[in-house]
């Protein structure tokens, strides 16, 4: 179908017909529909916003928003009860996950996307299938195997940042090749083959010339590492459950416990909004990078 | 500094053997952090386990899995919540990217602004969606009038979630699928248009077709996920049965319920379960998408 309509556009011109609603309406109707996206990415975070102001009786009970009064109260004990720790915690754990696990993988990316290889194929299959791994069956064998380490070498993960950072590292390794074994691919080679000609061995070619070039792969790598360790609850639940001094911000706010009778709803509400600013600020920032890295191999063909 | 002959030689080497040294931190390191505790895992699952005694049982522990109503009750929570949150995801990220694509003023403003909810922590969005839903202070009975228990029924405590789950992902959809409308060429739809083609004609004869490999991309990124989703049923409801899926039904019998035995059975069948789909869809476009890098390499 899409064939013959191409094919019979040419000879049939001056057949145009106008359908359906007039152009005027629709350019009306465009900016409202960009509204409606943005209000349904923004309004939870306009109703967290306002909830964690409010303080007293009312905010308990009364849904109205606007109804005061207001303070920053819940502020000051959700930082009393130590949740700039989980803040620092998971900054450490996410750019650890990212420092160690992107140039490794940039490595293997290299490899796959250049160098010649036997199995090239099977491995590249392999790594996609291993970006579905559920981390649900990674929880008691290595927690077990955390055990036994600490039963033969004294060495404890439990409750460290290390013990989160290995299964994060391996958990983001595939994907991460994945990417930036697709931007390595996108460079010419020429480029390369000429550093050679001009004396560098194959590592130089790779390191001055080519890895410069994946710069924009090696962000959206990044980028992408760095949201999945901010965002993984499972595993640091199991390894790291109530330490202050490395649980992460999804463990803070997904495990938090009431006190006594009351609904910690606005406290709640104000661990969210602290750690919602500097990741929005984040992805609206790196915008450009993130889109890349999360489309790539997404829209080939 | 040598002949061509002798530099070509050295570095056709090279190469070989620089590949392998580049694979093997990572390969090395997925096998002894990933592949290794599956292995055990299923080591596990093949014993009884009771305080420091453990007694070999052979399959026993998947036979019991086959046999309980609980897991039977997670297969559905989880089923439910895939196929439902996948289909709404979908479509209303289709909306979304239509939109953004139609649109122009504005279009990076929103661009970058839907991904507001994608970089926010499940576990963080998981308690404010609880939160809204919740009796009191919430507001969702407010704004539909009604007078539901959203978070003690277990009917309405799914679509809670879903509502939720579908709230975080449907932007990401709507991103891969604009980035896939971005790449049809424009005279495609003008050619459509002067041979008299209506907007649906267009969308379901081009937009859709040229569309596939971005949402057969989506598709399987959505559905794993959902697949194996543990942060908004557990902040929801715990290790509660009433939406548990399967992840958290594994959870509990390491954590609330210690059976560890067993609880390696049901990992390795939800393991399992995720493979299987993610291979379903792969085996379907993998080679499209890996031989993609792999024919530039042959270029």
């Amino acid at each position: 179908m899409t064939g013959r309509t191409r094919t019979a556009a040419p000879t049939r011109p001056g057949t145009a017909r106008r359908r359906g609603t007039p152009p005027a309406a629709v350019n009306a109707l465009k900016p409202l529909g960009l509204l409606l996206v943005l209000g349904w990415c923004l309004f939870p975070f306009l109703w967290m916003a306002m909830t964690s102001l409010r303080t007293g009786s009312v905010a308990l009970t009364d849904p109205n928003i606007l109804q005061g009064p207001f303070d920053l109260d819940n502020y000051r004990q959700i930082i009393g009860q130590g949740f700039h720790f989980a803040l620092r915690n998971s900054l450490i754990v996410a750019s650890v996950t990212t420092v160690v696990c992107v140039p490794v993988a940039s490595l293997a990316g290299y490899a796959l996307a250049r160098l010649p290889l036997a199995g090239k194929f099977v491995i590249l299959a392999v790594t996609l299938v291993a970006t579905l791994f559920p981390p649900v069956a990674l929880v008691n064998p290595l927690y077990q195997m955390y055990l036994e380490l600490n039963q033969w070498t004294g060495i404890n993960l439990l409750n460290t940042y290390t013990g989160m950072v290995i299964p994060y590292v391996a958990l983001t390794l595939p994907l991460s090749i994945f990417i930036l074994a697709t931007f390595f691919s996108g460079i010419p080679k020429e480029i390369e083959e000429s550093a050679k000609v001009d004396g560098a061995t194959p590592f130089q070619a790779f390191l001055r010339v080519v890895a410069p070039l994946a710069a924009p792969g090696v962000g959206a790598a990044a980028i992408l590492t760095f949201v999945y360790a901010t965002n993984e609850f499972l595993l640091a639940f199991s390894f790291a459950p109530n330490d202050l001094n490395v649980q992460t911000v999804p463990v803070f706010v997904g495990t938090f416990e009431r006190v006594g009778y009351e609904n910690p709803i606005g406290q709640i509400m104000a661990a969210s909004v602290l750690v919602s600013i500097p990741l929005i600020v984040f992805a609206l920032l790196l915008q450009r990078r993130i889109v890349a890295g999360l489309t790539s191999g997404a829209v080939k063909g | 500094m040598t002949t061509t002959t002798n530099v070509r030689m050295r570095q056709g080497l090279g190469e070989r053997a620089m590949g392998w040294v580049f694979l093997t931190p990572s390969f090395a390191f997925m096998a002894v952090i990933a592949l290794f505790p599956v292995l055990y895992a299923i080591g596990i699952s093949l014993y009884r386990i009771r305080g420091f005694r453990r007694e070999p049982v052979g399959l026993d522990n998947y036979l019991r899995v086959l046999s309980d109503s609980g897991f039977y009750n997670a297969v559905g929570n989880t089923l439910v919540f895939t196929v439902t949150s996948v289909a709404l995801e979908f479509a209303i990220g289709m909306a979304f990217a239509l939109i953004m694509h139609q649109a122009f003023v504005g279009r990076g403003l929103t661009r970058a602004v839907i991904l507001v909810p994608w970089v926010i922590p499940t576990a963080v969005a998981a308690q404010v969606w609880r939160y809204m839903f919740d009796r009191n202070p919430g507001f969702v009975n407010a704004v539909l009038g009604t007078d539901i228990n959203w978070l003690r029924d277990p009917t309405w405590t799914m679509v809670a979630i879903i509502s939720a789950d579908v709230w975080k992902t449907a932007p990401f959809v709507a991103l891969l699928l604009l980035a896939g409308l971005q790449t049809i060429p424009k005279d495609y739809y003008e050619a459509a248009k002067v041979d008299g083609a209506g907007a649906v004609q267009r969308f379901s004869h081009i937009t859709l077709p040229l569309l596939r490999p971005a949402i057969v991309v989506a598709l399987l990124f959505r559905t794993v996920d959902a697949l194996r989703m543990f942060d908004f049923a557990y902040v929801f409801a715990g290790y509660s049965n009433s939406v548990a899926t399967l992840s958290v039904y594994a959870q509990r019998f390491l954590v609330a319920d210690p059976k560890p035995g067993y609880a390696n059975a049901l990992s390795t069948v939800t393991f399992v379960v995720v493979m299987l789909v993610g291979l379903a869809f792969i085996s379907r476009m993998g080679r499209h998408m890996v031989g993609d890098v792999a024919r530039k390499e042959r270029r």
